[in-house]
């Protein structure tokens, strides 16, 4: 299909850039504008890593919780059997990959905070969310504000 | 100018949260107006919004008018909460610390008026001297001689500290902001996980697992002083070499004074506060205890470190929140690059704790 996604996406960020944030004279709006851009033009690249990224998450986070289902309590152990047993989405349905690593995550954010996780969980857990971080798709872009404003003050 | 158009304006402005100048123009007559009733032959002039700030909207304008007194003009800066913003602040407490302040040596804006509820500018407002100086988020990192950034950056230390000598209780302060009735590490915790779970829209294990590890190592204070609790070079202005004033007063509070030098000292904003090779933490820390005679345990300021992190994880979190609600025109990204500097800092902590036996920690208030 072209345009692709990716083209329509380079092509807004163009327009964007070359046609609209010269007549924009307000710095507010100037700020806004070049703050939207590079978030358009992150997303290029990280859109199509999203369903990748929640495949691999949410083996990860199935396989932590299955290591932690004996420290946890009772009631704990029985929701994590469940979403255990629960098949794993579309591999291409990028909504149904996002509410099931949703799912998994809201039961690792209680397993986590059990007390005395011995140190072997307590290095899983800490190794699962550091890779998982260095792996996420999406990050903010930082832009500066637009200097004259700052400039007058 | 009209009067008459002024008025008129100012009464179509009470509870119109949408910014236009002509609109700040006609609310901020109407409030000089009630506090000043034989206020009159109004001029505003240079009415500009600025680009920065993330949780309010910062207006320039220069007014002035006649009164029992004769001709006035006035440099003002109105700040105005934002429809959509990330920090949930009280303009009242905000006035009331700038109001204290007035009769310290910290260089803070005179504070005029404040439209507490939005009656007259549409949204929660205060209205304060235009200081001179310029805003320079990055001066210790930027094209300043190395001499010269570095006496700003003592100078930033020494700022801090003048903050904390402050004796807020002669002051009033302890009138105008609630002194923490538990340890104020605990006390900024349960303040912040509350702000956390209003805006959080989807599990987040990490920031619940730091928050846990808060709760289990929160450390006691030295002593409760006033706390900024946004102290950065973005909110101060630099006139030549010297700091010309201190901004941005909506977080100050009464707390712990490692709060602060955890925010300066915290190492994912080391562009901010550091100079590589000459002002990094080691330098900062020595600094504020000479200056202050306190002692700074390494295992706490860790700990402020960490919250410092974490508190703005939840405040990048409410950017995300606000913004899918509508209300904030910036996109935010769930701030995951805050997560491994704080499981870092976490094991350092543990470590730090375990090998410093110094226990100079009083209860909370002991020396208040």
């Amino acid at each position: 299909m072209r345009p692709s996604i990716e083209e329509q996406l380079q092509g807004t960020c163009r327009v964007l850039e070359n046609v609209v944030a010269p007549c924009v004279n307000d710095p507010m709006a100037r700020t806004m504008l070049d703050g939207l851009i590079a978030n358009l033009r992150m997303l290029i690249s990280a859109y199509p890593a999203v369903p990748g990224f929640l495949r691999q998450d949410n083996e990860n986070t199935v396989q932590l919780l299955a290591t932690l289902a004996s420290s946890l309590p009772a009631e704990l152990t029985s929701r994590v059997a469940d979403i255990l047993k629960m098949p794993e989405p579309d591999p291409v349905d990028v909504a149904a990959l996002d509410a099931r690593n949703a799912s998994l995550r809201e039961l690792l954010a209680q397993a986590v905070c059990i007390e005395g996780l011995s140190a072997d969980h307590q290095r899983a857990i800490l190794q699962h969310m550091s890779k998982r971080a260095s792996r996420v798709p999406m990050r903010y872009v930082a832009t500066a504000p637009s200097l004259p404003s700052c400039e007058k003050i | 100018m009209d009067e008459k158009i002024f008025t008129r304006q100012a009464d179509t402005v009470k509870g119109d949260k949408s910014t236009s100048s002509e609109r700040i123009v006609a609310g901020l007559q109407a409030m000089i107006t009630d506090a000043i009733p034989t206020a009159h032959h109004f001029a505003f002039t240079g009415v500009e919004r600025f680009a920065g700030g993330l949780s309010r909207e910062n207006w320039s304008i220069d007014a002035t008018w006649v009164d029992t007194a004769g001709a006035q003009s006035r440099h003002l800066m109105l700040m105005r909460d934002a429809s959509g913003t990330l920090l949930d602040t009280d303009r009242k407490r905000e006035f009331g610390v700038l109001k204290a302040l007035e009769a310290t040596p910290v260089p803070t804006p005179k504070a005029y008026w404040m439209d507490e509820d939005g009656h007259w500018l549409g949204a929660p407002s205060l209205v304060m001297d235009r200081m001179p100086g310029q805003c320079e988020y990055l001066v210790l990192n930027g094209t300043r001689p190395l001499d010269d950034r570095l006496k700003l950056a003592r100078s930033f230390t020494d700022l801090m500290a003048n903050i904390h000598a402050i004796d807020w209780r002669a002051l009033g302060l302890g009138e105008v902001l609630d002194i923490p009735t538990d340890s104020p590490s605990r006390v900024e915790l349960a303040h912040w996980e509350a702000e956390y779970r209003r805006v959080q829209l989807e599990p987040h294990p990490e920031l619940d697992y730091v928050l846990d590890w808060l709760g289990l190592n929160a450390p006691k204070a030295q002593a409760i002083v006033l706390v900024h609790g946004d102290f950065k070079p973005g909110n101060a202005l630099i006139e030549g070499e010297h700091i010309s004033a201190k901004l941005d007063w909506e977080t100050a509070h009464l707390g712990d004074p490692l709060e602060d030098l955890g925010w300066v000292t915290n190492p994912v904003r080391k562009r901010e506060h550091q100079i590589p090779g000459h002002w990094e933490r080691q330098e900062i820390v020595a600094a504020y205890r000479d200056l202050t005679g306190r002692t700074v345990r390494e295992a706490d300021l860790l700990w402020w470190n960490v919250f410092s992190c974490w508190k703005l994880s939840v405040i990048q979190l409410t950017a995300v929140a606000e913004f899918v609600a509508g209300r904030y025109n910036r996109v935010f990204q769930t701030p995951t690059w805050l997560y491994r500097p704080m499981f870092q800092m976490m094991a350092t902590a543990e470590s730090a704790h375990s090998a410093d036996s110094t226990d100079c920690a009083l209860s909370a208030g002991s020396q208040s």
